[in-house]
This record gives C-alpha cells, sequence and structure tokens, in this order.
C-alpha cells in the first residue's frame, strides 16, 4: 500500500466519511480491547484522574447524574469522559488495529462457538472491572440485563410472531414466584417456610435449577395464552392476553403462602454478575438460534399471513403453541433473576406499569430484531437511570424521545435485522500484510 | 492524523483550564442525608410532604449554621432521590445514595411496599435509615440498621378495637378492606383477631373484601347493612375512604365508620365532604387543636406551602430531628464514612424519650418506636381534632 496516497485522500472527505475510514478496518475485538483497556485506566486511576478534575467522585454513569444536578461540574465530567474512555479506547483500537485483525482472521478459522467465548470472556472482563467500581453501577447493569431478556423474548411473540401479547409481567410474576419459593424453602432460614432443608452452601449451585423450575411454571401458564390464540389475533389475543396477567396477579395477591399482597422477602443473594452475564448470554445465544431457525422463518410466516402459512405446511398450531412456551420460558428466568436481585418480590411490581416498561422497550428498539432488542432494553433503562436527578421531567423525556422515535422509525431502531455473531466477529481488513 | 492529535491536547489544556475545580483540591466534609421519597409515580402527595418536610428542616440547619457534632459545625447536603413509588427504584435509590453520594443516614422510603426491599439494602451496607411511614413489620425486623418513625399495624388494631368499644360499648362489626393491597390487609386482619379477643369468635359479622382501584362497593356494603354491625372498620386510603362512605350513607348506613391513619391525608376531607364529618380514626398527630411545637411546626408549613401538612410531613419531620439528635449525639465525625454511620447508627438505638411532634418516642430493640396513637374526629368543619390519645401500656 501506498502512504501518501490515504493521507492526501483523507483530508478531502467529509468528516464522516472520515470517520468511516477510521473506524471500518477495525475488528469487534479490536473494540473490546480497547473497552478494556479503558476500565482498566478508570480502575486504577479513575480516582486520582477524578480527583483531579474536581468531581466528587468517578462518575458512574457517563457522568448524567452529576451533571445534570450540578452543571458546573460539566466541563470536569467531560474531559473524564474524554481521558479514560475517549483517549485509551482511540489509541488502544488504532494501534492495536492489525494484531486485532490477525486474531479475528486466527478465530474466524475456528469453530464460532469458540470465537464467540473469546470475545465474550474479553467482555465480561471489561464488564466486571466496570461493574466492580461502583454497587450502584453494578444493580444498574444488572437490571439491565434483565430487561435485555425480558425484551427479547416478547419480541419473540410481538415482534417474530406479530401477535400483540400482554402477558409478560405475568410470566414473569410466575417465575419469580416459583424461583423464590424454591430457595427460600430449601435454601433459606425465613419466615415464611421455616428451617432451611438444605445446607445453604449448596443454594448457590442449585440456583440455575430453581430458575429453569421458575421457566418451566411460567411455559405452562403460557398455555393459557396459546390455545386462544389459535382462533384469535390482534386486539382480541392482547385483551386475552392482558386477563393472563390480571388472573395472575390476583392468584398471587390471594395465596396467603406466598405472602399475599405483601410479598416475599430475604431471597438468598445469588444473581449475582458472573450468574446474570451468563443466564442473559444463553438467552441471547438460544433465542437468536431459534428465531434464525426453520421455526423462526415459520413464525414470520405466521405473522405475515397466517392461511398462506396454514397453506404452505407450517403448522401454525405447533408453532405458536412452542413460541409461546419459549418466550414464556425466558420470561419466567429473567423473573426468577429479578427477583434475586432485589431480594424481594411482591405482586404490584407485575402489573400494568412493568408491561408498559416491556413494551416500551421492545417498540424502541424495534420488532424483528435481536440487536433492537438489546438496543432497546439498553437505551431505556440506562437512560432513565440516567435521568434520575429530573425527576418529574424525566417522564417527559422519555416518552417524548419514544414518540420521535415512532415518527421517524415506526418499526423501531433497528429492526428487522438478523444478529449474526460470525458477520460480527469478522476481521475488518482482509489482507493483513505481515 | 497530526491535527486530530493537536486538537485533542488543546481540548484536554482547556478542560483542565474550566475546571475551576482542578485548581482548589480537596473534598469538603459535608454530613450527607439522603431522602427517599415517591416524587413521581401513584402517591405524589406523599412524597411531596416529604420533600417539603425535608427542606424546611434543611432550612433549620443553615440558618443554625450546620449540625453541630463534638463541638464542631458541620455544613449539612439533602440527596432527595424519586422512587417512583417502585419497589426496584426505591432500592436502585438506596444502593446510589449509599455507594455514590455516601450520604451518613437515609430517611425514607415511606410506603412498606418500598421501605421492606431498601431496607434491606441499607442494612447490608450498615447505613442507618429511618421510615417515616411504613407500618409493616418486615420493614425493620432483623435489621439493626433500620428504623421507623410511626406505630405498628400490630399495635394500631388493638388500639382501634379497644376505642371503639370503649367509646360506644358496640359488640358487632364489620370490616371492608382492600385484598390487594399490603397496608390494608395486613390492618384489617390485626383489627379482627383483636375483637375476636375482646367479643369473642363471630363478632366481626361482616369481612367483606374488594380490590384494588375498584370503585363500586354496594353488594359488600349491602352485605354489610344486612349483617346487623353496629360500626363500620375501613383501613383504606383517602380516595376509597371518600367513596366508600358515601355510598354506604347512599345505601342507609347510620352508624359510624372508623378508619385508621391512611385516612390522615388532606385529601379525604376533600374529597368525601359532609358524608365524613364527625368521623373517626387512628392517627400519628392531629392538627386541629395542636399545641406547642406541633403547632408551630403546622404553621410555618402552612404559610410555606399552603396548605396544612398531613401525617406523612410531621413524620419526616420527627424522623429527620432524630437523625439530627443521632447525628449530634454521636460524639465525633471522623470522616469515615462507615465508622461515622456506626456511630449514628448506635447513637439512634440509644435515643430515649424523644420529644416529637408526633409524640414522644423511645426506640425498641427492633428499631421500632414506642409511641402513643391520637385518635381524631372529623369536625363539623372538616379539621382534624384531637379526641383522645391512646398510649401502649
Amino acid at each position: 500500500m501506498d502512504n501518501q496516497d490515504p493521507k492526501f485522500q483523507l483530508s478531502t472527505k467529509g468528516s464522516r466519511a472520515r470517520l468511516l475510514d477510521f473506524v471500518a478496518p477495525i475488528p469487534l475485538i479490536g473494540w473490546l480491547l480497547g473497552i478494556l483497556a479503558a476500565v482498566l485506566v478508570e480502575y486504577f486511576l479513575g480516582d486520582y484522574i477524578s480527583y483531579y478534575l474536581g468531581l466528587p467522585k468517578i462518575p458512574v454513569l457517563f457522568g448524567f447524574l452529576t451533571v445534570l444536578k450540578k452543571p458546573l461540574l460539566i466541563p470536569g465530567t467531560m474531559g473524564y469522559m474524554i481521558l479514560v474512555y475517549g483517549l485509551p479506547i482511540l489509541i488502544i483500537v488504532k494501534s492495536l488495529q492489525k494484531p486485532a485483525n490477525k486474531l479475528a482472521a486466527f478465530l474466524d478459522k475456528r469453530r464460532v462457538t469458540v470465537a464467540a467465548l473469546v470475545h465474550l470472556a474479553l467482555f465480561y472482563g471489561a464488564l466486571h472491572l466496570w461493574a466492580d467500581i461502583s454497587d450502584y453501577r453494578l444493580l444498574v447493569i444488572k437490571l439491565a440485563m434483565i430487561a435485555i431478556m425480558l425484551t427479547l423474548s416478547i419480541n419473540v411473540i410481538n415482534g417474530y410472531m406479530g401477535e400483540f401479547s400482554c402477558s409478560h409481567p405475568g410470566f414473569m410474576a410466575l417465575g419469580a414466584y416459583t424461583a423464590s419459593t424454591i430457595t427460600l424453602f430449601f435454601f433459606a432460614n425465613d419466615k415464611l417456610f421455616g428451617e432451611a432443608l438444605l445446607p445453604e452452601a449448596l443454594g448457590f449451585y442449585f440456583f440455575p435449577l430453581a430458575l429453569i423450575a421458575g421457566g418451566i411454571v411460567a411455559a405452562i401458564g403460557a398455555l393459557v395464552i396459546a390455545i386462544p390464540s389459535f382462533r384469535t389475533r390482534g386486539d382480541y389475543l392482547a385483551i386475552i392476553s392482558l386477563a393472563f396477567l390480571f388472573i395472575v396477579k390476583s392468584l398471587i395477591e390471594n395465596l396467603e403462602f406466598v405472602g399475599g399482597p405483601r410479598g416475599m422477602s430475604s431471597q438468598p443473594d445469588y444473581s449475582n454478575l458472573p450468574m446474570v452475564f451468563t443466564v442473559m448470554v444463553l438467552c441471547i445465544w438460544i433465542i437468536n438460534n431459534f428465531v434464525r431457525s426453520t421455526m423462526g422463518k415459520a413464525l414470520n410466516a405466521i405473522r405475515d399471513n397466517e392461511l398462506a402459512a396454514e397453506a404452505m405446511t407450517v403448522n401454525t398450531r405447533k408453532t405458536k403453541i412452542i413460541t409461546f412456551m419459549f418466550a414464556a420460558f425466558w420470561a419466567g428466568v429473567a423473573g426468577g433473576l429479578f427477583a434475586h436481585v432485589l431480594r424481594y418480590v411482591n405482586p404490584g411490581s407485575f402489573g400494568i406499569q412493568r408491561l408498559a416498561e416491556i413494551l416500551a422497550m421492545v417498540y424502541f428498539g424495534g420488532l424483528n430484531s435481536v440487536t433492537g432488542s438489546i438496543v432497546g432494553a439498553l437505551s431505556i433503562n440506562i437512560l432513565s437511570e440516567a435521568l434520575r436527578p429530573l425527576e418529574i421531567y424525566k417522564w417527559i423525556i422519555i416518552p417524548l424521545l419514544l414518540i420521535v422515535v415512532m415518527l421517524v422509525r415506526p418499526t423501531g431502531l433497528i429492526a428487522f435485522t438478523e444478529f449474526k455473531p460470525k458477520e460480527l466477529m469478522k476481521p475488518k481488513q482482509n489482507k493483513v500484510e505481515v | 492524523m497530526k491535527s486530530l492529535f493537536k486538537g485533542i491536547v488543546w481540548g484536554l489544556i482547556a478542560v483542565l483550564f474550566f475546571t475551576t475545580n482542578g485548581w482548589g483540591f480537596g473534598r469538603k466534609k459535608v454530613v450527607r442525608v439522603g431522602i427517599n421519597a415517591p416524587i413521581t409515580g401513584d402517591i405524589p402527595k406523599v412524597g411531596e410532604g416529604t420533600k417539603y418536610a425535608a427542606r424546611m428542616w434543611l432550612e433549620d440547619i443553615e440558618n443554625a449554621g450546620g449540625i453541630e457534632v463534638g463541638g464542631k459545625k458541620y455544613p449539612v447536603e439533602l440527596v432527595i432521590e424519586d422512587n417512583e413509588a417502585k419497589a426496584e427504584s426505591a432500592v436502585k435509590a438506596n444502593t446510589k445514595m449509599i455507594t455514590e453520594d455516601e450520604v451518613l443516614v437515609i430517611v425514607g422510603p415511606q410506603s412498606s411496599k418500598q421501605a421492606v426491599p431498601a431496607g434491606d439494602v441499607a442494612n447490608n451496607y450498615e447505613t442507618p435509615m429511618i421510615t417515616p411511614w411504613s407500618t409493616n413489620p418486615d420493614s425493620t425486623k432483623d435489621r439493626p440498621f433500620v428504623f421507623r418513625g410511626c406505630f405498628l399495624d400490630p399495635f394500631q388494631g388493638p388500639v382501634l378495637a379497644n376505642f371503639i368499644t370503649e367509646e360506644f360499648g358496640f359488640t358487632k362489626t364489620a370490616v371492608l378492606y382492600d385484598v390487594a393491597s399490603d397496608y390494608p390487609k395486613g390492618l384489617a386482619e390485626f383489627f379482627k383477631q383483636s375483637w375476636e379477643k375482646i367479643h369473642g369468635p363471630g363478632s366481626v359479622v361482616a369481612y367483606e373484601s374488594f380490590t384494588t382501584k375498584d370503585t363500586d362497593f354496594s353488594s359488600q356494603l349491602s352485605k354489610i347493612n344486612k349483617s346487623g354491625a353496629q360500626v363500620l372498620f375501613t383501613p383504606q386510603y383517602y380516595n376509597e375512604v371518600a367513596l366508600i362512605v358515601q355510598q354506604a350513607h347512599e345505601l342507609g348506613w347510620t352508624g359510624p365508620i372508623v378508619g385508621s391513619d391512611s385516612w390522615g391525608s388532606a385529601e379525604t376531607v376533600t374529597l368525601c365532604g359532609k358524608d365524613c364529618y364527625g368521623l373517626f380514626f387512628s392517627s400519628h398527630y392531629a392538627a386541629a387543636g395542636a399545641q406547642g411545637a406541633t403547632k408551630e411546626f403546622i404553621e410555618r408549613y402552612e404559610k410555606k406551602y399552603g396548605y396544612t401538612p398531613d401525617d406523612v410531613a410531621a413524620l419526616t419531620w420527627d424522623s429527620l430531628r432524630l437523625v439530627q439528635t443521632a447525628i449530634e449525639n454521636s460524639g465525633k465525625l471522623t470522616g469515615k464514612i462507615k465508622k461515622d454511620r456506626r456511630a449514628v447508627r448506635d447513637a439512634l438505638a440509644k435515643i430515649k424519650n424523644f420529644k416529637g411532634i408526633t409524640g414522644d418516642m423511645t426506640f425498641t430493640e427492633e428499631g421500632d418506636p414506642i409511641k402513643c396513637a391520637v385518635i381524631v374526629r372529623i369536625s363539623d368543619k372538616g379539621e382534624y381534632e384531637f379526641y383522645k390519645s391512646v398510649c401502649p401500656n
């Protein structure tokens, strides 16, 4: 390659094109390395840098919380963001561009699983260090990951299959209560179920089983929605699923042995970061494979024209039952994690408000898209946390944002795309010079 | 590439220049008090009362030049967080205040729904927390760092049962409550228990329930009418109280209707009107005819915000004053937040006969106060009149 020529070209291009040129040759693993470097800088130097810049502490959520309360700190916070995130990422990404591409090329020849695991390990490392800075960050990120699972699982029904289901908080409640009952019954001394039956040390290892049990109960509950969905669509199914939500809520309110309206508290602290992260990755992985499978294509066929799909040998009944149960399973698992993050559940948490949140996340992010669900859940979740200092104005800004997105992109930010991990992890410079 | 690099360097220099604090160095030692209140969500009026009471308290502290600990005055900062009346948000707010803002002590959240999970967070991080209004025993149970500013439902139930028995001499009662809300349900149960203890089983002749957001109670009220009950007990929130009382009167109910501290909002009479005049409820304090410090507080609040403070504001005020006393008694602020929090917690637990505007308080080992309940009568002008005080013995 000629060294002079590209530089000359760069200066004549617009800033957007220049940015694209700058970013284009960097593979995903390069970005992950850059993020890891930035997080390491924050981990070791964050305290000094924030001290020098006159900030009260390390800005937890990208400085939103401090800036909105004390606008005087804007320059300091911006300086921090540039010093800790901007510069290290840029430097590492650019300087490691060649080795990163080589590494990506090397991984590209291996199985996708291996490559994905390497990427995930790197990402988890960065996330762990990032969350280690503050417990508040940890809590926010855990709840955001649970929101991703919920959004993704409702996307399977509302996005891929095109039904309008409103029963997701109900599934979540079933999962949350089942998992809580199991862990409290077996592994904790509490006032509802008395002494622990099994040694508490075992609890953590049995927790995944409790989550799965929660998912299964939610899936069984989903049958109640799946069967009427053979005959109804659209508004009618929405009403039936809404009714299901109320049934679940009333049921729990009147079940005295799970605490009734007072709820259950003091679940053991099993939902730590590795647990939530692993379950979320499994959820994304499995749902992504599900929607890209033949079954996933059948879902789209049902959405577009159920009669035609039936005529083209799609077994619509079976597809619907499986989809509802599958999505409900993941909502139940997410509910189980949620109960063990908050260590408290009450029926009031699984009402219309939760439904509105989940629906906002899925329609904001984009229908029929795994990436969209992730983006939607993360942005709504982090945004509503970052805008916390605005109090009541937060509830004006977020809905306004939703309206704007619906006007500009009626199907959501990133809709109707396929999430292809293999493409994502590919090296970006095909021929790397040695 | 070069110009980009140059730009970054200049940008950094500019940033350093503008961060005025970069010259100042050092972080001042301040006492931060966290307020966890439902400013948005289902019960914004409660959040507003909390916020206003807290601001009034801060004003007092600022006028005094700070809070005095061990002969030194420290400035005080309030960190007010909105919990949106949601459990998960209250947990987030508490975690944020404890780990980010490094508050010394937290006042709030108000409702038990939020106070139970948020109390768990405060206790895990060893941060003292007072919930002014939560009546659920679980909020403070087995949590040495969590206190409360009000009496509990197991106390309020018997108080009301005894009051009705002594005042009217009735033997048959009816109860109407919301089965889906934890506070009314719990209180209804405690009331039923203590009533049956006095008058024997079967003396609660009607035990009727409804679900949150119901607005038509005619079927339950007809049953109660037919049951031969002499008095109706309904531990509901202000919006439901108005509906229940008005519908009961329309259906020909003539007996007294008795309520609990959830009636204590200023809105009850506004919504209910003349139907509520002459009725009784138990509460934390009575605004009309108050004396001394209580009167002073009410007048100041009225002057500042234009309406009579309800019990949430009064309890928040008391909780903040408790916090203040505890901080002052803690001896010395070391600046090491963990140690200071522990010292404040110990000082709180030791407080005896605290003179609050909602009555005298002494904490039990569980962190619950021993304090008197007030029976309030709604006067013919719609004011909350002091009728009687019932103390635990």
